[in-house]
Protein backbone atom coordinates (compact mmCIF):
# COMPACT_ATOMS: atom_id res chain seq x y z
CA UNK A 1 0.00 0.00 0.00
CA UNK A 2 1.30 3.68 -0.55
CA UNK A 3 2.27 6.00 2.12
CA UNK A 4 -0.01 8.64 -0.52
CA UNK A 5 -2.59 6.29 -0.01
CA UNK A 6 -2.25 5.33 3.45
CA UNK A 7 -2.35 9.32 3.71
CA UNK A 8 -5.78 10.10 1.72
CA UNK A 9 -7.41 6.77 3.70
CA UNK A 10 -6.40 8.43 7.06
CA UNK A 11 -7.40 11.96 6.10
CA UNK A 12 -10.64 11.11 5.14
CA UNK A 13 -11.38 8.12 8.22
CA UNK A 14 -9.99 9.84 10.60
CA UNK A 15 -12.98 12.48 10.03
CA UNK A 16 -15.43 9.86 9.87
CA UNK A 17 -13.96 8.22 13.52
CA UNK A 18 -14.40 11.98 14.76
CA UNK A 19 -17.85 12.43 14.03
CA UNK A 20 -18.80 9.36 14.83
CA UNK A 21 -17.61 10.64 18.07
CA UNK A 22 -19.36 14.03 18.23
CA UNK A 23 -22.16 12.20 17.24
CA UNK A 24 -22.09 10.37 20.23
CA UNK A 25 -21.33 12.91 22.40
CA UNK A 26 -23.88 14.92 21.19
CA UNK A 27 -26.50 11.96 21.98
CA UNK A 28 -25.25 12.06 25.63
CA UNK A 29 -25.93 16.32 26.18
CA UNK A 30 -28.94 17.58 28.19
CA UNK A 31 -32.37 16.97 26.53
CA UNK A 32 -30.64 15.06 23.63
CA UNK A 33 -32.58 11.81 24.82
CA UNK A 34 -33.76 12.85 28.12
CA UNK A 35 -36.90 14.18 26.95
CA UNK A 36 -38.40 17.14 25.34
CA UNK A 37 -37.09 20.47 24.96
CA UNK A 38 -37.77 24.03 24.69
CA UNK A 39 -36.33 26.23 22.17
CA UNK A 40 -35.73 29.83 22.23
CA UNK A 41 -35.77 31.76 19.05
CA UNK A 42 -32.64 34.33 18.03
CA UNK A 43 -33.79 37.06 20.22
CA UNK A 44 -34.12 40.60 17.80
CA UNK A 45 -32.25 43.43 19.31
CA UNK A 46 -33.78 45.50 21.34
CA UNK A 47 -32.91 49.70 21.47
CA UNK A 48 -33.57 51.16 24.90
CA UNK A 49 -33.52 54.79 25.69
CA UNK A 50 -30.53 54.95 28.92
CA UNK A 51 -32.19 56.12 32.15
CA UNK A 52 -35.77 55.04 30.46
CA UNK A 53 -37.64 51.53 30.72
CA UNK A 54 -37.86 48.98 27.66
CA UNK A 55 -39.42 45.74 26.73
CA UNK A 56 -37.07 43.08 25.20
CA UNK A 57 -39.80 40.01 23.77
CA UNK A 58 -38.60 36.60 24.04
CA UNK A 59 -40.01 33.84 21.63
CA UNK A 60 -39.95 30.05 23.23
CA UNK A 61 -41.05 26.85 21.44
CA UNK A 62 -42.16 23.99 23.29
CA UNK A 63 -41.82 20.78 21.69
CA UNK A 64 -44.98 19.61 19.63
CA UNK A 65 -46.70 16.90 21.80
CA UNK A 66 -45.60 17.99 24.69
CA UNK A 67 -46.68 20.78 27.31
CA UNK A 68 -44.75 22.78 30.23
CA UNK A 69 -46.27 24.72 33.03
CA UNK A 70 -47.18 28.19 33.04
CA UNK A 71 -46.07 30.39 35.29
CA UNK A 72 -48.48 30.00 37.46
CA UNK A 73 -49.68 26.21 37.28
CA UNK A 74 -53.19 24.91 38.59
CA UNK A 75 -51.47 22.70 41.35
CA UNK A 76 -49.49 23.51 44.16
CA UNK A 77 -46.29 20.89 43.64
CA UNK A 78 -46.37 21.61 39.83
CA UNK A 79 -42.59 23.29 39.03
CA UNK A 80 -43.57 26.71 37.40
CA UNK A 81 -41.74 27.91 34.33
CA UNK A 82 -39.74 30.97 35.57
CA UNK A 83 -37.06 33.01 33.95
CA UNK A 84 -33.93 34.38 35.74
CA UNK A 85 -31.49 37.56 34.15
CA UNK A 86 -28.36 38.29 35.03
CA UNK A 87 -28.13 41.88 34.32
CA UNK A 88 -24.77 43.75 34.11
CA UNK A 89 -24.63 46.01 37.00
CA UNK A 90 -25.57 49.05 35.12
CA UNK A 91 -28.42 47.85 33.45
CA UNK A 92 -31.94 46.78 35.49
CA UNK A 93 -33.83 44.05 34.70
CA UNK A 94 -37.42 44.29 35.96
CA UNK A 95 -40.70 42.45 35.60
CA UNK A 96 -40.81 39.60 33.15
CA UNK A 97 -44.32 39.24 32.45
CA UNK A 98 -45.77 35.68 31.27
CA UNK A 99 -48.70 34.82 28.93
CA UNK A 100 -51.69 33.20 30.29
CA UNK A 101 -51.60 29.70 30.08
CA UNK A 102 -53.41 27.75 28.41
CA UNK A 103 -56.14 24.87 30.94
CA UNK A 104 -55.74 21.49 29.76
CA UNK A 105 -56.56 18.11 30.76
CA UNK A 106 -54.97 14.76 30.56
CA UNK A 107 -57.18 12.09 29.07
CA UNK A 108 -57.00 9.79 32.04
CA UNK A 109 -58.27 12.51 34.91
CA UNK A 110 -60.20 15.05 32.37
CA UNK A 111 -61.65 16.72 35.73
CA UNK A 112 -58.12 18.20 36.58
CA UNK A 113 -57.34 21.50 34.71
CA UNK A 114 -53.42 22.13 33.92
CA UNK A 115 -52.51 25.64 33.32
CA UNK A 116 -50.01 24.80 30.59
CA UNK A 117 -48.01 26.36 27.50
CA UNK A 118 -47.95 24.39 24.50
CA UNK A 119 -46.35 25.84 20.68
CA UNK A 120 -44.98 29.32 21.10
CA UNK A 121 -45.02 31.58 23.59
CA UNK A 122 -43.55 34.67 24.66
CA UNK A 123 -41.73 36.20 27.52
CA UNK A 124 -41.15 40.21 27.81
CA UNK A 125 -38.28 41.07 30.02
CA UNK A 126 -38.51 44.98 31.26
CA UNK A 127 -34.91 46.59 31.31
CA UNK A 128 -33.58 49.57 32.41
CA UNK A 129 -30.11 51.15 31.75
CA UNK A 130 -28.81 53.54 34.15
CA UNK A 131 -27.95 57.20 32.84
CA UNK A 132 -24.60 56.92 33.50
CA UNK A 133 -24.30 53.20 31.40
CA UNK A 134 -22.06 54.06 27.84
CA UNK A 135 -24.28 54.07 25.02
CA UNK A 136 -23.63 50.63 23.34
CA UNK A 137 -24.58 46.95 22.65
CA UNK A 138 -25.17 44.79 26.06
CA UNK A 139 -25.65 41.13 25.71
CA UNK A 140 -27.55 39.38 28.99
CA UNK A 141 -27.48 35.81 30.28
CA UNK A 142 -30.39 33.73 31.96
CA UNK A 143 -32.21 31.08 32.55
CA UNK A 144 -35.50 29.42 31.62
CA UNK A 145 -36.39 27.21 34.31
CA UNK A 146 -39.13 24.66 33.12
CA UNK A 147 -40.58 21.19 33.75
CA UNK A 148 -42.21 19.62 30.55
CA UNK A 149 -44.69 16.99 30.13
CA UNK A 150 -46.68 14.44 27.76
CA UNK A 151 -49.88 13.62 27.83
CA UNK A 152 -48.62 9.97 30.06
CA UNK A 153 -45.07 11.11 31.30
CA UNK A 154 -43.62 14.16 33.30
CA UNK A 155 -39.45 14.71 32.60
CA UNK A 156 -37.03 16.42 35.27
CA UNK A 157 -37.33 19.74 35.64
CA UNK A 158 -34.38 21.89 32.85
CA UNK A 159 -32.81 24.94 32.93
CA UNK A 160 -32.49 26.56 29.24
CA UNK A 161 -30.06 29.09 28.90
CA UNK A 162 -31.71 32.28 27.71
CA UNK A 163 -29.36 35.32 25.86
CA UNK A 164 -30.57 38.28 24.51
CA UNK A 165 -28.54 41.56 23.70
CA UNK A 166 -29.34 45.22 24.01
CA UNK A 167 -28.76 48.57 22.29
CA UNK A 168 -28.50 51.27 24.42
CA UNK A 169 -28.46 54.76 23.25
CA UNK A 170 -28.65 58.24 24.46
CA UNK A 171 -31.32 60.16 25.13
CA UNK A 172 -32.58 63.31 23.91
CA UNK A 173 -30.74 66.16 25.93
CA UNK A 174 -31.81 66.65 29.59
CA UNK A 175 -33.13 69.54 30.63
CA UNK A 176 -30.48 71.88 32.33
CA UNK A 177 -31.77 74.55 35.03
CA UNK A 178 -28.51 76.65 34.24
CA UNK A 179 -27.26 75.79 30.89
CA UNK A 180 -24.53 78.36 31.01
CA UNK A 181 -22.49 76.59 33.92
CA UNK A 182 -21.96 73.56 31.67
CA UNK A 183 -19.72 73.76 28.75
CA UNK A 184 -20.60 70.71 27.45
CA UNK A 185 -24.49 71.46 26.97
CA UNK A 186 -25.64 73.39 23.78
CA UNK A 187 -29.15 74.29 23.44
CA UNK B 1 -0.28 0.48 -7.71
CA UNK B 2 -3.98 0.76 -8.83
CA UNK B 3 -5.09 3.78 -7.21
CA UNK B 4 -8.38 3.84 -4.99
CA UNK B 5 -11.63 5.43 -5.65
CA UNK B 6 -12.29 8.36 -3.22
CA UNK B 7 -16.02 6.86 -2.89
CA UNK B 8 -14.68 3.81 -1.37
CA UNK B 9 -12.80 5.60 0.85
CA UNK B 10 -15.67 8.05 2.25
CA UNK B 11 -18.31 5.21 1.93
CA UNK B 12 -15.55 3.21 4.61
CA UNK B 13 -15.35 6.12 6.78
CA UNK B 14 -19.21 6.68 6.88
CA UNK B 15 -19.72 3.23 7.87
CA UNK B 16 -16.75 3.20 10.44
CA UNK B 17 -18.84 6.49 11.82
CA UNK B 18 -21.80 4.88 12.06
CA UNK B 19 -20.81 1.67 13.10
CA UNK B 20 -19.03 3.36 16.28
CA UNK B 21 -22.26 5.70 16.93
CA UNK B 22 -24.80 3.02 16.95
CA UNK B 23 -22.71 0.58 19.13
CA UNK B 24 -22.03 3.15 21.76
CA UNK B 25 -25.03 4.11 21.55
CA UNK B 26 -26.42 0.43 22.20
CA UNK B 27 -23.59 -0.54 24.64
CA UNK B 28 -24.87 2.56 26.54
CA UNK B 29 -28.61 1.84 26.94
CA UNK B 30 -28.20 -2.03 27.15
CA UNK B 31 -29.59 -1.74 30.73
CA UNK B 32 -32.61 -0.63 30.28
CA UNK B 33 -33.16 -3.19 28.16
CA UNK B 34 -31.99 -6.24 29.91
CA UNK B 35 -34.81 -5.38 32.95
CA UNK B 36 -37.50 -7.13 31.06
CA UNK B 37 -39.90 -6.53 28.48
CA UNK B 38 -41.07 -3.44 27.23
CA UNK B 39 -45.02 -3.70 27.97
CA UNK B 40 -45.89 -6.86 28.67
CA UNK B 41 -44.74 -9.45 30.76
CA UNK B 42 -42.70 -12.51 29.41
CA UNK B 43 -41.00 -14.78 32.10
CA UNK B 44 -38.26 -16.00 29.72
CA UNK B 45 -36.76 -12.52 29.72
CA UNK B 46 -37.49 -11.28 33.54
CA UNK B 47 -34.18 -10.28 35.23
CA UNK B 48 -33.70 -10.29 39.04
CA UNK B 49 -35.19 -6.79 40.55
CA UNK B 50 -31.87 -4.77 41.45
CA UNK B 51 -32.42 -4.59 45.47
CA UNK B 52 -31.85 -1.09 47.38
CA UNK B 53 -31.96 0.31 50.31
CA UNK B 54 -33.45 3.66 50.66
CA UNK B 55 -34.67 6.32 53.61
CA UNK B 56 -38.84 5.97 54.05
CA UNK B 57 -40.23 9.12 54.68
CA UNK B 58 -41.15 7.46 58.48
CA UNK B 59 -37.17 7.44 58.65
CA UNK B 60 -36.72 3.78 58.49
CA UNK B 61 -34.46 2.07 55.93
CA UNK B 62 -36.69 0.03 52.81
CA UNK B 63 -35.01 -2.55 50.93
CA UNK B 64 -36.31 -4.59 48.40
CA UNK B 65 -35.08 -7.57 49.90
CA UNK B 66 -37.03 -7.06 52.50
CA UNK B 67 -40.28 -8.02 50.36
CA UNK B 68 -39.14 -11.19 49.56
CA UNK B 69 -41.67 -13.60 48.77
CA UNK B 70 -44.29 -10.90 47.92
CA UNK B 71 -45.27 -9.55 44.56
CA UNK B 72 -43.94 -6.11 44.37
CA UNK B 73 -45.40 -3.18 42.67
CA UNK B 74 -42.23 -0.59 42.56
CA UNK B 75 -43.55 2.72 41.16
CA UNK B 76 -40.77 5.68 40.41
CA UNK B 77 -42.81 8.83 40.48
CA UNK B 78 -42.43 12.48 41.73
CA UNK B 79 -44.64 15.24 43.64
CA UNK B 80 -44.49 17.97 40.19
CA UNK B 81 -45.27 14.60 38.34
CA UNK B 82 -48.67 14.87 37.30
CA UNK B 83 -49.71 11.15 35.87
CA UNK B 84 -47.82 10.01 38.65
CA UNK B 85 -50.35 12.14 41.24
CA UNK B 86 -53.48 10.32 38.83
CA UNK B 87 -52.13 6.72 39.48
CA UNK B 88 -51.60 7.31 42.90
CA UNK B 89 -55.37 6.95 44.19
CA UNK B 90 -55.29 3.57 41.56
CA UNK B 91 -52.20 2.12 43.59
CA UNK B 92 -53.98 2.87 46.97
CA UNK B 93 -57.02 0.72 45.52
CA UNK B 94 -55.08 -1.59 44.47
CA UNK B 95 -53.12 -2.06 47.87
CA UNK B 96 -56.68 -2.76 49.35
CA UNK B 97 -57.47 -4.87 46.55
CA UNK B 98 -54.60 -7.16 46.63
CA UNK B 99 -52.58 -6.60 49.73
CA UNK B 100 -53.95 -9.72 51.41
CA UNK B 101 -53.00 -12.04 48.66
CA UNK B 102 -49.19 -10.72 48.72
CA UNK B 103 -49.43 -7.47 46.65
CA UNK B 104 -46.93 -4.99 48.35
CA UNK B 105 -46.79 -1.23 46.46
CA UNK B 106 -43.62 0.35 47.11
CA UNK B 107 -43.09 4.33 46.03
CA UNK B 108 -39.67 5.99 45.34
CA UNK B 109 -40.17 9.57 45.33
CA UNK B 110 -37.72 11.21 42.28
CA UNK B 111 -37.94 14.51 44.06
CA UNK B 112 -35.37 17.38 44.82
CA UNK B 113 -37.78 18.41 46.75
CA UNK B 114 -37.94 18.67 50.65
CA UNK B 115 -38.50 15.35 52.79
CA UNK B 116 -41.68 17.44 54.32
CA UNK B 117 -42.83 18.30 51.70
CA UNK B 118 -43.35 14.94 49.79
CA UNK B 119 -44.25 13.43 52.94
CA UNK B 120 -47.19 16.11 53.04
CA UNK B 121 -47.94 15.43 49.32
CA UNK B 122 -47.95 11.41 50.11
CA UNK B 123 -50.67 12.02 53.27
CA UNK B 124 -52.53 14.38 51.09
CA UNK B 125 -53.00 11.54 48.15
CA UNK B 126 -54.20 9.48 51.08
CA UNK B 127 -51.34 6.85 50.02
CA UNK B 128 -51.57 3.68 52.54
CA UNK B 129 -47.85 2.16 50.84
CA UNK B 130 -44.43 2.36 52.19
CA UNK B 131 -42.92 5.35 50.01
CA UNK B 132 -38.94 6.12 49.73
CA UNK B 133 -36.94 9.21 48.94
CA UNK B 134 -34.84 7.95 45.86
CA UNK B 135 -31.86 7.79 44.77
CA UNK B 136 -30.21 8.19 41.25
CA UNK B 137 -27.81 5.27 41.57
CA UNK B 138 -31.26 3.66 42.08
CA UNK B 139 -32.70 4.71 39.53
CA UNK B 140 -30.02 4.10 37.01
CA UNK B 141 -30.08 0.42 38.87
CA UNK B 142 -33.37 0.35 37.37
CA UNK B 143 -32.26 1.75 33.52
CA UNK B 144 -32.12 5.73 34.50
CA UNK B 145 -35.81 6.78 35.05
CA UNK B 146 -35.66 9.46 32.72
CA UNK B 147 -38.81 9.90 32.86
CA UNK B 148 -41.94 9.38 35.45
CA UNK B 149 -43.86 7.83 36.25
CA UNK B 150 -42.04 4.74 36.17
CA UNK B 151 -43.40 1.17 37.27
CA UNK B 152 -42.03 -2.13 37.75
CA UNK B 153 -44.05 -5.49 38.12
CA UNK B 154 -41.79 -7.70 40.51
CA UNK B 155 -42.84 -11.32 40.89
CA UNK B 156 -42.57 -13.14 44.45
CA UNK B 157 -38.93 -15.05 43.39
CA UNK B 158 -37.97 -10.65 42.92
CA UNK B 159 -37.62 -11.04 39.14
CA UNK B 160 -38.73 -7.99 36.82
CA UNK B 161 -41.81 -9.66 35.21
CA UNK B 162 -42.88 -6.23 33.32
CA UNK B 163 -42.32 -2.36 33.48
CA UNK B 164 -45.10 0.55 32.77
CA UNK B 165 -43.25 3.79 31.77
CA UNK B 166 -45.74 6.76 31.39
CA UNK B 167 -49.48 6.60 32.48
CA UNK B 168 -51.55 3.72 31.64
CA UNK B 169 -54.68 2.49 32.47
CA UNK B 170 -56.16 1.34 35.65
CA UNK B 171 -56.89 -2.16 34.19
CA UNK B 172 -53.42 -2.80 32.49
CA UNK B 173 -51.98 -2.07 35.57
CA UNK B 174 -54.16 -4.31 37.56
CA UNK B 175 -53.40 -7.28 34.98
CA UNK B 176 -49.63 -6.66 35.34
CA UNK B 177 -50.13 -7.13 39.15
CA UNK B 178 -52.32 -10.23 38.68
CA UNK B 179 -49.56 -12.10 36.89
CA UNK B 180 -47.21 -11.22 39.69
CA UNK B 181 -49.40 -12.14 42.34
CA UNK B 182 -50.13 -16.28 40.22
CA UNK B 183 -45.74 -16.49 39.94
CA UNK B 184 -45.98 -18.26 43.53
CA UNK B 185 -48.52 -20.60 41.75
CA UNK B 186 -46.74 -21.23 39.12
CA UNK B 187 -43.28 -21.86 41.18
CA UNK B 188 -45.19 -24.06 43.14
CA UNK B 189 -46.82 -26.06 40.62
CA UNK B 190 -43.35 -26.04 38.75
CA UNK B 191 -41.20 -27.61 41.68
CA UNK B 192 -44.03 -30.35 42.15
Amino acid sequence: MSLKFMKATLAVVLPGILLGGALFASDESPGSNKGPSVTMSPAVLTTVTRGKPGLVPLDFRVVKGFHINSNRPNAEFLIPTVLSIEAPTDIVVGKVTYPPGEDISLPFAPTDKLNVYTGDFQLTVLVRPLVGVAASKYMLHGRLKYQACDNAACYPPKSLPVEFEIKVIKGPAAHVKNPGQSPHVHN
Amino acid sequence: MKKRDPVVIVVVAVVIALMLFFGIRKAHRAPVAELGPATSGSPAKSRPAPDFSLQSLDGKTLRLSDFKGKAVLLNFWATWCEPCKIEMPWFVDLQNKYGAQGLQVLGVAMDDSDKKDIAKFVKDMGVNYPVAIGKEAVGNDYGGVQFLPETFFIDRAGRVQDKVFGLKGKGEIEDSIKKILASQGEAAQAAK
